[in-house]
């Protein structure tokens, strides 16, 4: 999948300064499809107008198009020194993908770090994916993916809470932090621990922008079993407004995943909200999954994502995903996936991520597409 | 009336087909007393394919790479099979090798393939 490309470690060897390198690997996915969708909207606006049907190329049916370069260096007595460098792009347009600051891109808006493994766990500072994500995704049988899974539900309920989608820096949660510490215990029986915290570097304000998070994780027997607890301060700020410590975006997330035969189910409870202003986001999120592996090269999984708002019980969004996927290599995947929403009020759940909905409409979307790992 | 018949049509759904997957199991827990008053072989062969099931997730548990959480155990008179995913390809003959090591077990069928991490 991941393969040392033989003439970057070569130019690198040339250079001579790379003479410590244990490898460098040069990475990437390249992810295409065709996208139909019953309703479409310009923005995350709760009043967005619906501009009707659409027909379009889509990037990133699975997850992002995205490259990167990782390496290692062996520092010995069980330790490694890692770099990682990755960022996403779209294939449609060849933009590379959103930093945390609004409308702005990023080379590299997934992954920057430099870390150590050792038999301590592991370290990594820098701008990442936070483990909340991958808590969900270990607990989400659509496996937190682009198209109807625990991740775009987790963001339907970002949007609501007035994320415009034009950064990475999320009302509630957090997909990528930028500036984070985060670190990942071993596992002891199966039972890990991960923890993150995100200095905010606000001049006066020791917490004006900081992060903290921790990650409870179980995983033996066929079962998964993960805890959330996020805390962000001035996160999702709108635009001149200085960072204060302010303390407004909580999630905690709850969510289980049993893998017994060919099936494999899942659940989950989800509450996001502002704790400096329970009145403006307070919202629980309830999944469910289902999946079933025909072969080694044929699945198929379906998700159940149920939103709401408990400050305005007009505001509740339910969704169904059903998605098939079909290798035909180690490398290469088709697949095709329908979903419906059904948004009630100002809720705007996406089927698919980077294609918003109109609000308070249903919406069904169908896609299918590639995606090559090289 | 129609959001509602919606949501209770997917629930219907899920719930339908959550039962049919749990019928395996349910029937093998719920057939377990009856079958214990007409004879006695067959139940210890569940508790002995119950154990062994155990036994197999215990020897994964000590490995230190191997995660079991998406790995489905089900054994019948000393035969395991192996479903679900595993995060390495290393993993795949790692988990078969570390399973065959079990007392008691006699053959293993693997049928894991490797998860493709988040993102990835």
């Amino acid at each position: 999948m991941k393969r040392n490309t033989s003439c970057l470690a070569a130019l690198l060897a040339c250079s001579g300064a790379a003479s410590a390198q244990g490898s460098v690997t040069l990475y990437g996915v390249v992810d295409a499809g065709l996208l139909y969708q019953s309703t479409a909207a310009a923005s995350f606006a709760p009043n967005a107008p619906n501009l009707g049907k659409v027909y379009r190329y889509k990037d990133g049916g699975i997850y992002a198009s995205f490259w990167g370069l990782k390496g290692s260096e062996d520092l010995g007595g069980g330790y490694k020194l890692n770099f990682r460098l990755q960022g996403s792009f779209d294939t449609g347009t060849g933009r590379s993908g959103l930093s945390d600051t609004p409308g702005v891109p990023a080379s590299f808006n997934q992954f920057a770090t430099i870390g150590l493994t050792g038999p301590f766990g592991t370290f990594n500072a820098g701008r990442q994916i936070v483990p909340m994500i991958y808590a969900m995704f270990d607990t989400d049988v659509r496996g937190a993916q682009y198209f109807g899974s625990i991740l775009t539900a987790w963001l339907g309920m970002n949007q609501v809470a007035g994320w415009s989608g034009t950064s990475t820096n999320a009302a509630i949660g957090a997909l990528y932090d930028s500036n984070a510490l985060v670190y990942e215990s071993p596992k002891f029986y199966g039972a890990s621990v991960a923890l993150e915290y995100a200095p905010g570097g606000v001049p006066g304000q020791f917490k004006g922008g900081t992060r903290e998070s921790a990650v409870l994780k179980y995983s033996n027997y066929g079962l998964n079993l993960s805890a959330v607890y996020y805390n962000g301060h001035d996160t999702s700020p709108l635009p001149g407004v200085a960072p204060t410590g302010l303390n407004n975006n909580r999630f905690m997330y709850f969510g289980a995943m049993y893998t017994f035969r060919d099936f494999s189910v899942s659940g989950s409870y989800s509450r996001g909200k502002n704790p400096a202003n329970t009145g403006r986001a307070d919202y629980d999120l309830y999944a469910a999954g289902l999946g079933y592996r025909f072969s080694p090269v044929l699945k198929v999984t379906s998700g159940f994502y149920y939103l709401k708002d408990n400050n305005n019980s007009t505001n509740h969004s339910s969704e169904v995903a059903v998605g098939t996927e079909y290798s035909l290599s180690k490398r290469t995947l088709t697949y095709a996936q329908v979903g419906y929403v059904d948004n009630h009020g100002t809720m705007n759940q996406t089927i698919v991520y980077g294609q918003p909905v109109a609000p308070g409409k249903s919406t069904t979307a169908a896609m299918v597409g590639v995606r090559h790992n090289f | 009336m129609k959001p509602n018949a919606y949501r209770c049509a997917a629930l219907i759904v899920f719930l339908a087909m959550g039962v049919i997957s749990q019928v395996t199991e349910a029937n093998a827990a719920a057939s377990t007393p009856s079958v214990a008053s007409a004879a006695s072989a067959p139940v210890a062969t569940r508790t002995q394919n119950r154990a062994l099931r155990r036994s197999v997730y215990a020897a994964f548990a000590k490995d230190k790479a191997i995660d079991a959480g998406d790995i489905g155990v089900s054994a019948k008179d000393g035969d395991i099979t192996l479903t679900g995913t595993v995060g390495d390809a290393a993993h795949i003959g790692k988990a078969a090798e570390l399973a065959s090591g079990v007392p008691g077990v006699r053959s293993v069928t693997n049928k894991l393939t490797v998860k493709r991490p988040f993102g990835q």
